[in-house]
Order: C-alpha cells, then sequence, then structure tokens
C-alpha cells in the first residue's frame, strides 16, 4: 500500500494529535465545516457513493443503514460501538487513543446527514485509558461548539454521551448494546425491528463501528467517488487490519482493501518466527471462519474472504503456525464463547457448553473419531438458529477448524489412546488390589 | 381507544391455503390450518415475543434463514414450511440441546403427563441423545418462596416467569443471574419472590421447574379432573379451574377469560382453596346451648331453633348477607325478610344507604364499562380504590393497558397506591373526602378560575388536580374506576354518588363507546346481592321496595336499642367485615337472637351466634354471581359438600316454609329461574346461555329500557344513540355545567396537629381463607399504623414501633409503625378486616397516636430507623 492511501492512521503517532489544537492544526473538523455547509441528504449521497462498508464485522453498507432512519421529527439516535470486544481486534482502541477527535467528527457529519439529534459511544469498559481520552477530547469538543447546542451555529444540535460497558462480549452485538446502553442486562434483541426503525429508547437509531465513523471525514474531504476508486469495486476504501499471533511484528496497519493476504502477514506484520510456518489464520476476528496457508494469497477484501468460506468480521489477522495444536485453538475459543454466550437462546447456551464439553474429553483422550462428527453436527445445529451471531461466531470457526484440521484431531486421539494403553488395565489392577 | 381490527388474510401452510388475521405470529396462525408449531417460550399473554426458546424455527419462501415463527407476523401471500427436512432438523436439534441439561426425572416430576417439554420432546424431538458429558448441576428444590418451589436443573431458561415479574406483574423480583450455561432464576438479592401474582409463574412455567409447594406430590395428571369454578374471595370473580382429586380441591388454575381475568389469578385466588379442608371449618350446625356453649346439632334442631327466633322477631328481623353470597341466595333472603317476616331491614353494604336514584343512576347500562375497557380506554382513573387490593386481578389489566396501550392512568386515592409509579397524575386527597374531592375535580375539568379552596376542601392540591384534569380532559373514552366506600363508607364526609354522577357527565362517559363506570363493591358479589334486592332501600332489580328499611349502619343502631330483635347473617360478620365495631358489638351483645351461615367461627360468630348453619365453600355452590362490570357468571359444585353442609340456598327456603311463606323452587334451577325473572334486566337469561362465560347484562338489547333511572343524556345537550333517557322522570342530576359546591373546610382538616385524620384499607390478605389456608397463614396480617415520616418525627415514632392509636371513647387499636413518604402529613392509615387490632376497633375520623411503652425493652427501642417506602 501506498503511504498516501492512509487515511485513518495518516500521522497517527504524531504528538499532540489527541488534543484539539493538534487536530485542528492538521486540518481537522474542516470537513465537517464542509458538511454542514452541504444539505444533509448531499452529506448522505456522499457516503452512498462512497461504498463504505461497516468495519465492525456485518460488512453492510454504511450510507444505505443511515438512509433507513425513517424520516420525521422524532428523537433520532446514534450510537458508536466502540465495544470492540471480538478477540484479536484492538484497531479501534489504537485510533481512539491516538486521534479520538477524528471519531467525534464522524459522528457529528454522520449525525447531520441522518437527521440525528443524540448520539452515544459505547465503550468497553476494559478501555479505561481511552474513555478518559474521549472524555476529555469531548469536553474541548463541546467548548469549541463542535458538538452540543448548535454546533457551529447550525441548526444541527447533538448532545454526545460517553458511555462505559461493564465488560461483556455480548454487548458489542448492537442490540446488546442498545439494552445494556438503556441500563438493562445486555441481551440481544430480536430483529425485526431493526435498531434503524426502534432501537435506543424504542427510536430510530443508526448503530456503526468506531472504524466506521472515523473513516466518515477522509470521504466528506476527499470526496465519496474519490474514496471509492481506493480498494476493490464492493470493498472500497481502506481497513485497518490488527495483526497478532504468531508474527513478528503484531500490530495494526492500513491497508488499502484488496491487498494480498500474504503482505500483510508477511511484509508488514513480519510472518511466523522464522523456522515456522503458518498453519491457519483468522481473516476477521475469532469468530471467522480459518483459513489456511493456501488462502494465504487471497486479496484481503470482503467479496474474496467471503468466497474463500470465511469473513473480513473486523478486520483482526490471527496468526497460528505450526508449533501449536489446533484442538488447543479450538478449546481456547470455545471456552470464551461459553462464557460469554448470554444464555438467552437455547442452541448458543447449550451448544456453545456441549461443545467445549467434548473438546476437553477430546483432550483428555477420552474421545473417538465419532465424537468429531457429533461436534461437527452441533456446530451446524448452532448456526443460523441462534437468536444473534455469537452461538454462530463460535460454530462457524469450531466447524472450519473440525473439517480443515480432521487428521490432526484423529491423531491427536490415537496417540492419546496409544500413550495410555494399560490406563484401564491399571485402574483395573488398582480394583483388585482394593 | 379503538380495539385493534385485523383484515383476514390468506396464507400458505405446507401447502394449505389458510386464512387468519393478518399480523397474527405464525405460531398462532397456523392453529388457522391445524397445523401446531411447537413453542416454550412464546406465550402471548406475555406480550411481544423475545424469540429465545429457538422451538418453533420454520422456513419462510423468501428468507434464506429459518424463522421463528413466534415472532413472524403472518402477511398475505407467505408461504410457511413446518415440515420440511430443514426445517425437522432444526426442531430435533433445539429439543436436544433442551435435553442435554434437563434431568429427565419425568417420573418424580409434579409435572410429568401436563407438561409441555414431554409433550413437544415426543411430538418433535430427536427420540435419542448423544449427549454423554455430565449434566449441569444446582442445588435443589428450593424454596423460591413458601409457595413455590424452584428445581433450576429442570428450568430450559425460557424467560416467562422473569417476563412475567418484569413486565406484567410488574413486581421486579426475578431475573435471570448469571451468563450462558451458567444462568438461572432468582431473585435479585435472594430475597424469597413474594408478590400479590407471583403463583402466575407456576402455571407460565413449560417445565417442571417451577411448582406449587401446596401441590407437590398432591396427585398425578391421571388422578385428577378440572372443574369450572369462579374464584368468590373478591369482586374480580377470576374464572378458575379447580383439580379435584377424591372430591378435594387440590390445586386452582386459572380459566382464561378476555373480560374477566385475562388469564391470571392472585397468589389469594390460587392458594387460599385449602381452607375449604381445613379442621376449622365447620361441617354441622351448632346451637348455643343454656350455657352459653355452640354445641353440634342436627338440622332438625338447628333448623326448628332458627325458625322459631325468626317468628317470634318477625318484622323486628334484619339481615346482613355478604362474603361469597349468589344471587339466588341473595333474593331468597330478600324474600324471607319482606314476604315471611315483612321486615325491610337487610343490607348488602356495611355503610349507610345510598339514594336509590343514585344507585339506578352509576348502574345504568349505558355508563357500565366493562373490563376490556381499562386496557383500550385513553384514560383510566382510578377513584379511592387499591386495585390489588379491592380487586387484585384488575390492576394486572391497568399495568398491561398503560404498558402495551399507553393508557394514561390517573391516580386519586387518599392512601397511596401501588399504581403511583405507572400514573401519569396523582392526588391524595384526604381520608373520607370523596365527595369534596370530586366536586374539587369538577371544578378543575370545568376550568374554576379558583382551584385552592377546593382543594382545600378536599385536603389535596391545586397542581394534583389540574394534573388529573389534565391526564383526563384530553382523552375521548375515560373509565372510571371507584370502590363502594366512597358512596358514604366508614369515615366519607358525604356521599359522593351525586358527584360521581356529575363527572360522569363531564367526561362524557354515557356517550363514549369504551368508556364508563366500574364500582368495585365491599363484598365479591355485592352487585349481584344489589341487583337481587339486599338492600333496605331497594328491591329485585333495584326496584322501589314496599317499605324502606335500616341500612346496616341503621340495624346496629336498631338492635342495640331494642328497635330489631334478631340478626341474620348470610356470609357475614360484621365484626370482622364493617366499621363501627364498638355499635356492632353493643347490637351483638342486645340482640334476642343472631342466626349466621358460616364456614368458620370469626370472632362475631363465635361470640353472639345462637344458630349458626355450616356454610358451603364457593367450589360447592351452585347458582348465579355478577360480577362489577354486569356479567352474570354461573357457579357450579366441582366437589359434594362434606360432613353435614347444606347448600344455603336450601336452608333460606326451608326457614320461609317454616315461616309461612314457601316460594316454591325445590331445586336451585328453579331459583335462578325465579331470579332471572324477578331481575327486570336479567330476563330472559337462561343457565345454559350463560354457560361458562357468563353474560353481561348491561350489553343486551334492551338494557337500557330496563334499569329506570339512568343520567338523562338528554340535559347534557348531547345527542344520543342509546335508549337510556327512559329514566327522565328521575331526578338527575345535571352534569353539565360542573357544580360549584361551595367549599366546605371540613374541621378534620383544620384539625391541630395533635390528632391525626384516619383512613382504612383492607389489604388483599385481610380474609379469614388467609388465615385459614396452611400455605397462606405466613402472609396473614398484623395491623401495620401507616402515617408520613413527619408525623412520626414529631410524635416520636420510628419504623417499627409499636403504635396506640386512640379515637372515640378509649378505644384503642394497637399496631407497627410503618413510614411511607407519599403520604401526607395529619393522615393515618389502618387496615380493616384483618383478625385482631383491625381498623373498625375504633371511630374517626380523627385519632391520636402514641408509642406504645412496653415494659420489656420491646421492639420500639431496639430497632434501627429503616427508610421510609414510598
Amino acid at each position: 500500500m501506498t503511504p498516501s492511501a492512509k487515511l485513518l492512521f495518516k500521522g497517527i503517532d504524531e504528538p499532540g494529535l489527541a488534543t484539539l489544537a493538534g487536530y485542528e492544526r492538521r486540518g481537522g473538523y474542516q470537513a465537517l465545516r464542509r458538511a454542514l455547509a452541504m444539505p444533509a441528504e448531499d452529506v448522505l449521497g456522499e457516503l452512498l457513493a462512497s461504498g463504505l462498508r461497516g468495519r465492525g464485522g456485518a460488512g453492510f453498507a454504511m450510507g444505505k443503514k443511515a438512509s433507513f432512519l425513517p424520516k420525521g421529527t422524532m428523537d433520532k439516535y446514534l450510537v458508536c460501538n466502540a465495544d470492540e470486544s471480538e478477540p484479536g481486534t484492538f484497531k479501534d482502541r489504537e485510533l481512539m487513543q491516538k486521534n479520538p477527535h477524528l471519531l467525534i467528527e464522524g459522528i457529528v457529519i454522520a449525525a447531520h446527514a441522518a437527521a440525528i439529534n443524540r448520539a452515544f459511544i459505547y465503550i468497553r469498559g476494559e478501555y479505561e485509558q481511552q474513555a478518559r481520552i474521549l472524555d476529555r477530547a469531548l469536553a474541548e469538543a463541546e467548548a469549541a461548539g463542535y458538538i452540543g447546542d448548535r454546533v457551529l451555529g447550525t441548526d444541527l444540535s447533538l448532545p454526545l454521551v460517553l458511555h462505559r460497558g461493564a465488560g461483556a462480549y455480548i454487548c458489542g452485538e448492537e442490540t446488546g448494546l442498545l439494552d445494556s446502553l438503556e441500563g438493562k442486562r445486555g441481551n440481544p434483541r430480536l430483529k425485526p425491528p431493526f435498531p434503524a426503525n426502534q432501537g435506543l429508547y424504542q427510536g430510530p437509531t443508526l448503530i456503526n463501528n468506531v472504524e466506521t465513523l472515523a473513516t466518515v471525514p477522509a470521504i466528506i474531504a476527499m470526496g465519496g467517488a474519490e474514496y471509492a476508486k481506493l480498494g476493490t469495486e464492493t470493498s472500497t476504501g481502506t481497513k485497518l487490519v490488527s495483526v497478532s499471533g504468531h508474527v513478528q511484528r503484531p500490530g495494526n496497519y492500513e491497508v488499502e482493501l484488496g491487498t494480498p493476504s500474504r503482505e500483510i502477514i508477511y511484509d508488514m506484520a513480519g510472518g511466523p518466527p522464522p523456522g515456522r510456518e503458518v498453519k491457519l489464520w483468522f481473516p476477521g476476528g475469532s469468530s471467522s471462519p480459518v483459513l489456511t496457508a493456501e488462502d494465504l494469497d487471497l486479496p484481503y477484501d470482503f467479496d474474496s474472504m467471503a468466497k474463500a468460506g470465511s469473513m473480513l468480521g473486523s478486520g483482526a489477522i490471527i496468526v497460528v503456525d505450526d508449533s501449536t495444536p489446533v484442538l488447543d485453538v479450538a478449546l481456547k475459543l470455545a471456552k470464551f464463547y461459553r462464557h460469554e454466550s448470554c444464555g438467552k437462546c437455547t442452541p448458543c447456551r447449550e451448544g456453545t457448553n456441549w461443545t467445549v464439553q467434548m473438546l476437553e474429553r477430546i483432550e483428555r483422550g477420552e474421545a473417538t473419531p465419532m465424537d468429531l462428527d457429533i461436534m461437527a453436527s452441533v456446530q451446524e445445529h448452532i448456526i443460523g438458529h441462534c437468536l444473534c451471531v455469537l452461538g454462530d461466531a463460535m460454530a462457524m470457526p469450531i466447524g472450519s477448524m473440525i473439517k480443515k484440521f480432521r487428521p490432526e484431531f484423529e491423531a491427536h486421539m490415537e496417540a492419546m489412546q496409544l500413550g495410555a494403553p494399560v490406563a484401564s488395565e491399571a485402574a483395573l489392577a488398582a480394583q483388585g488390589a482394593a | 381507544m379503538p380495539r385493534p381490527e385485523r383484515q383476514t388474510i390468506t396464507f400458505s401452510i405446507d401447502g394449505l391455503e389458510v386464512e387468519a388475521p393478518e399480523n397474527t405470529m405464525l405460531a398462532d396462525a397456523a392453529k388457522y390450518g391445524d397445523i401446531e408449531i411447537p413453542v416454550f417460550c412464546y406465550e402471548p399473554k406475555l406480550g411481544d415475543p423475545v424469540g429465545a426458546c429457538r422451538m418453533c424455527l420454520v422456513e419462510i419462501e423468501g428468507i434464506p434463514k429459518l424463522q421463528t415463527a413466534c415472532s413472524s407476523p403472518v402477511k398475505d401471500g407467505m408461504v410457511v414450511h413446518t415440515q420440511t427436512a430443514r426445517v425437522k432438523e432444526a426442531q430435533r436439534s433445539v429439543v436436544e440441546f433442551l435435553l442435554i441439561n434437563h434431568p429427565l426425572d419425568c417420573p418424580v416430576c409434579d409435572k410429568g403427563g401436563e407438561c409441555p417439554l414431554q409433550d413437544i420432546t415426543f411430538g418433535w424431538g430427536p427420540g435419542r441423545s448423544r449427549f454423554i458429558e455430565p449434566k449441569r448441576h444446582f442445588r435443589k428444590p428450593l424454596e423460591l418462596s413458601p409457595l413455590i418451589a424452584i428445581d433450576r436443573e429442570r428450568c430450559i431458561l425460557c424467560y416467562r416467569c422473569v417476563r412475567f415479574s418484569q413486565e406484567l406483574a410488574e413486581d421486579y423480583q426475578l431475573v435471570l443471574l448469571e451468563r450462558g450455561a451458567h444462568s438461572f432464576v432468582g431473585t435479585f438479592d435472594g430475597h424469597p419472590y413474594v408478590a400479590p401474582f407471583s403463583g402466575n409463574i407456576i402455571e407460565l412455567c413449560p417445565v417442571g421447574a417451577l411448582t406449587s409447594i401446596p401441590y407437590r406430590f398432591r396427585a398425578r395428571p391421571w388422578d385428577i379432573e378440572g372443574a369450572g369454578s369462579i374464584c368468590m374471595l373478591c369482586p374480580a370473580q377470576c374464572n378458575t379451574e379447580l383439580t379435584v382429586r377424591d372430591e378435594r380441591v387440590l390445586r386452582v388454575l386459572d380459566r382464561h377469560h378476555e373480560g374477566v381475568d385475562d388469564g391470571w389469578l392472585c397468589d389469594k385466588g390460587r392458594f387460599a382453596y385449602q381452607a375449604i379442608h381445613v379442621d376449622d371449618r365447620l361441617t354441622t350446625p351448632l346451637l348455643r346451648d343454656g350455657d352459653g356453649e355452640l354445641r353440634p346439632a342436627g338440622w332438625d334442631d338447628a333448623l326448628a331453633r332458627a325458625a322459631e327466633l325468626l317468628a317470634g322477631a318477625g318484622d323486628r328481623t334484619a339481615a346482613l348477607a355478604g362474603s361469597t353470597a349468589t344471587n339466588e341466595e341473595g333474593m331468597l333472603l330478600a324474600r324471607m325478610l319482606r314476604d315471611a317476616l315483612g321486615s325491610p331491614h337487610l343490607d348488602s353494604r356495611s355503610g349507610p344507604p345510598v339514594d336509590l336514584d343514585h344507585l339506578r343512576a352509576l348502574g345504568a347500562p349505558a355508563l357500565q364499562a366493562s373490563v376490556p375497557d381499562l386496557e383500550f380506554a385513553h384514560a383510566v382513573l382510578v377513584l379511592d380504590c387499591e386495585p390489588v387490593d379491592d380487586a387484585p386481578i384488575l390492576e394486572m389489566r391497568i399495568r398491561k393497558g398503560v404498558r402495551r396501550n399507553r393508557v394514561k392512568l390517573a391516580v386519586a386515592t387518599s392512601r397511596p397506591s401501588a399504581l403511583d409509579p405507572s400514573a401519569a397524575a396523582t392526588a391524595r386527597f384526604a381520608p373520607g373526602h370523596a365527595a369534596a374531592f370530586l366536586a374539587a375535580l369538577s371544578g378543575a375539568l370545568a376550568g374554576a378560575p379558583d382551584l385552592d379552596d377546593l382543594a382545600a376542601a378536599a385536603g389535596c392540591t391545586a397542581p394534583e388536580l389540574t394534573g388529573l384534569a389534565a391526564a383526563l380532559e384530553g382523552a375521548q373514552d375515560v373509565v372510571v374506576l371507584y370502590h363502594d366506600r366512597i358512596l358514604g363508607g366508614p369515615d366519607a364526609d358525604a356521599d359522593a354518588a351525586a358527584g360521581l354522577l356529575a363527572l360522569a357527565g363531564q367526561l362524557g362517559l354515557a356517550r363514549t363507546p369504551g368508556a364508563g363506570l366500574i364500582g368495585i363493591p365491599e363484598a365479591a358479589n355485592g352487585r349481584g346481592l344489589r341487583e337481587a334486592g339486599v338492600l333496605p332501600n331497594a328491591g329485585p332489580g333495584l326496584s322501589a321496595p314496599p317499605a324502606g328499611g335500616r341500612g346496616a349502619p341503621g340495624i346496629a343502631e336498631g338492635l342495640a336499642n331494642g328497635d330489631l330483635d334478631v340478626l341474620y347473617l348470610l356470609g357475614s360478620d360484621p365484626l370482622r367485615s364493617h366499621p363501627g365495631r364498638r355499635a356492632w358489638e353493643a347490637g351483638l351483645a342486645a340482640a334476642g337472637g343472631v342466626i349466621a351461615h358460616a364456614a368458620f367461627l370469626t370472632e362475631g360468630i363465635r361470640d353472639h351466634a345462637d344458630v349458626v348453619f355450616p356454610a358451603e365453600a364457593t367450589a360447592e355452590k351452585e347458582g348465579t354471581v355478577t360480577h362489577p362490570d354486569g356479567r352474570v357468571q354461573r357457579l357450579r359444585p366441582a366437589i359434594g359438600r362434606p360432613g353435614d353442609v347444606r347448600p344455603e340456598w336450601q336452608v333460606l327456603h326451608e326457614l320461609s316454609g317454616r315461616l309461612g311463606s314457601d316460594p316454591g323452587l325445590p331445586t336451585i334451577a328453579l331459583c335462578s329461574e325465579a331470579l332471572f325473572a324477578a331481575v327486570p334486566f336479567y330476563a330472559g337469561l337462561t343457565l345454559t346461555e350463560l354457560g361458562g362465560r357468563g353474560i353481561r347484562w348491561p350489553v343486551r338489547p334492551g338494557a337500557g329500557e330496563l334499569l329506570p333511572g339512568g343520567p338523562d343524556t338528554a340535559t347534557t345537550g348531547e345527542a344520543d344513540g342509546g335508549g337510556t333517557a327512559a329514566g327522565g322522570a328521575q331526578p338527575t342530576p345535571t352534569p353539565t355545567p360542573a357544580p360549584t359546591p361551595t367549599p366546605r373546610r371540613s374541621n378534620a382538616l383544620t384539625a391541630p396537629g395533635a390528632r391525626l385524620l384516619l383512613g382504612t384499607y383492607r389489604s388483599i390478605w385481610a380474609a379469614p381463607e388467609v388465615e385459614y389456608a396452611p400455605a397462606l397463614k405466613f402472609l396473614a396480617r398484623e395491623q401495620r399504623v401507616e402515617l408520613s415520616p413527619a408525623d412520626a418525627a414529631r410524635l416520636g415514632i420510628r419504623q417499627g414501633d409499636e403504635v396506640l392509636v386512640t379515637g372515640g371513647a378509649d378505644q384503642q387499636v394497637r399496631g407497627r409503625a410503618e413510614l411511607r413518604n407519599a403520604i401526607p402529613e395529619g393522615r393515618v392509615f389502618l387496615e380493616a378486616g384483618i383478625a385482631e387490632h383491625a381498623a373498625n376497633g375504633i371511630d374517626g375520623p380523627l385519632v391520636s397516636l402514641h408509642r406504645a411503652t412496653s415494659t420489656n425493652g420491646g421492639p420500639s427501642g431496639s430497632g434501627t430507623p429503616a427508610r421510609a417506602r414510598a
């Protein structure tokens, strides 16, 4: 990727960028002034033209989502999803920590585009430092008239409230987030109604990820059509990618969508330590079905990942090299989802629990290959049957691991049984002695 | 508010073309095609679906993912499949998931045999499990409350009970604790789940996780029979289904009637059945011996003694009817008094008589709202009525209306109400000042310029009045729910009937469909007894009686001063249920004879009755009763009568015969026929027609002409389509313009601060059945003296202190202080209807309070002051 394509991370490490003065010095809030001078429909038009797809995981076109909000004079809400709870994802954290005003500017422009009059940032509880930085930035922005009553003297009024979550993965799910924001237990809601019609406090609500909203100023600055030239035809623009796991230079990288995956994992992140090979990788956070070394040359964009049977998700690449058994990865993952399942719907609550128990039995060597069939079938029974996507988030990667690494699972079972052939005899002997 | 009207659409399900109302959820719409879609969490009574259990997944053409039928509204042309391999696999997988942590202990589970989980497992499950891991374990069974056992291992986490607590009863006690596979149902802080409607969660539970402790291990579904009945513990008259095994009632379930109870029961109605089968219940007649003891006697002796007493007293006999007495019993009682004895002194109310014209006007068909109207009105005014105590199930209906249909709720009571938090406007007027309050409210609605004097006369504030007026003004249809106590109760300033009728005129209740009045009487069948003629000033159908008689307070006085001789009590113990205990004690002591029908020896019966006939339980009764909204309902016996108990109607019939006036109605069916013939607006009803659902007589054709004295809507100048002008000859109040009464500042409101104005209330738990049913005993109430924290501070009283309340001449009642922020200064509330230290022990309106000095340290000095509740 060429340095000129850097939009979100442009000069991200510049000292003082997190302050209003530093941000303005670099031309901050100019896009907002420009947007406020345009009719709301035109701003929305730019967003639609940009082809920007949601960066939170689902990849739904942002402008389209904003256009779903009903017209009318009721209270409308914008909620920025800063829960960033997907394992392997840490791009929003860096963005909020180092350039909080970019997010605030994006929120105000989006609110203008969709005629929204109240906005919230729901930030995960663990991001205490980032919350403090955002709080400071919000105070600065309010004092400077960028948020609050009559933004920059226009008719737009936008109180913007920062709310800290209490640490639950499910609160990153948009309707769980809304329940939590309303002060309830964060459980996902039934859809429909979709938040665009009945979201926060039953009002029309636009929910977007931090990165999505932070991209908005750049789109207004350069024009939607110009932005759409970046990336591929259906995956426009740049994407922040969090690379973690067995790579030598883990971190956040901004890439143009469509960049070959190998380039990101090897050229940017340095690839696995010397002497080791990529065994599998999650292209879009822990809930994306795993890909293998064979898939490394795929272009990194929404459609290529989907075509390969996985997804771009939150844009978090987790690399696992050949030093780690796939069983360990599966068990770690399943335990995480069992712990985070809210328990509201049956397949997720029981399916995650069952899967963990089966994986533990496999680990202990008390399983046969038939158990792999049962486990695979359980994953199929979860996928598409749940109230929200949390169940799928475990079932898809676990299912893909069983499918792609079945020989390794079977080898483990065999080894465990061969390794302890006299276990039962010893037990019998012990019984006999007693 | 218009009821939702739904168009019929056609959709296809499993290849069948089916017609169903548009937007019905698929799970319900499928039933129109005789197709069952299995559900666990879906229960339409609970409101919006939650889609948690995922049991009802179906395929809808055009939508790639399987959809939950419970949350998919049916549309015209929709094509649905419930039998495809994909759907079946999804259903099987959900059953498998649900069973992996379920103990499958059906053989020892109370729910076994009537368990949706069992049925659905057989119907839609995979038949075998592949789960071999250890199951989840919880300590079990635990008492969720003294009435409900919870087995968390059986729970399938369908959310029904939690939703009930959070969104229906709004007691906000049940929650899901923990997360994921560790989730379990409990109360937030581990307290027992004690609430007026808690028992409903037992019936809601689709598995055996929540079971009734009184019913636990008493029967299996194949041992029992169901019998439809009506709960007669309060005027709400909920429809019930009694579970009967070997002539014993073992359980009470709801018998969903949208027009009455909406499918819910309160805990009193659900658990008080135990009182039918306790040893304390009377099962033989009793006669008072020469030595003053009540001893068992044969029927011949008892009837002879009663007839002798009655014949001796003649027209100096008086009668009170209450509690569960049926319309037929009321009619026979009235006939015995009026025809056989020539006495006009009978009453079914406890207060002074209400003007007959007012009674007729208040009962006029055009003014009657139905129970469902509470849910669909634009506004509901609760007037000196505490629904959760006076007719509990109506509270749930009001909450439903506010929550789902955004009904504007206005609460105007003297005692703070449980509905206050749901209300758009509230007002606290002085106890017993309903008439002044109604005048003030009418003034506010008419835009009277200076409300301060009106408000002061009622003991409320002007902003409260304007707030209520604002809530009511814009509303097209208003339902006013009032309690009979405003029509001259124990401490009323005046009969508020005229004011209520004026308000009804101002709000246009008579001419607006869906608007009207619902009056909650004191006795469960108060309306029926009134209409059957058990009033001193009204015969059957509110006709003018041949001679006017004494009302209840007059009867007490007459007995005491010798004007009256014998008192006949039909399901009534005035020491328990009537105000003015001192007067009644004097009356009963002076009476030449007291004859009572009673199931239990409550104080008045025990100490004063000469003849006691054992009374039937409601489950044993046959006859009709009338709901406060005019619905005539039928009672049918579910079990046989124990011991020597005889039907009360037979006893009344027999006594009339012995007194030389045989009614000639040898069967209960003939009694009902005679009742329908005697009450003009019941004319033509038949028991068959009443069936299991009852009939609201105010909506029968021509009802308007059958009750004379309806509000003359012509005087309002409004067009009116109904025939309610028939009573034009009667003196009717002119509703508009609003009366502007001279503000009358009652002495009570300006009294020196040393004494407080007394108000009384009767809690849902103040009933002999609660004291006698073992399961409910823990809820039986002791006197608590409710007062404001400011008065308490001034009087040196702290929360929980033992307090002596003194009123009248050296009358005292003892109770524990309960500080409530929502009570205005200068007022104190005492509970009526309880066994000891009941409010009727002292006479108001002004009473003084002081801390009881206890010699043993007592609770008064030791307790830390708790925070006052709202």
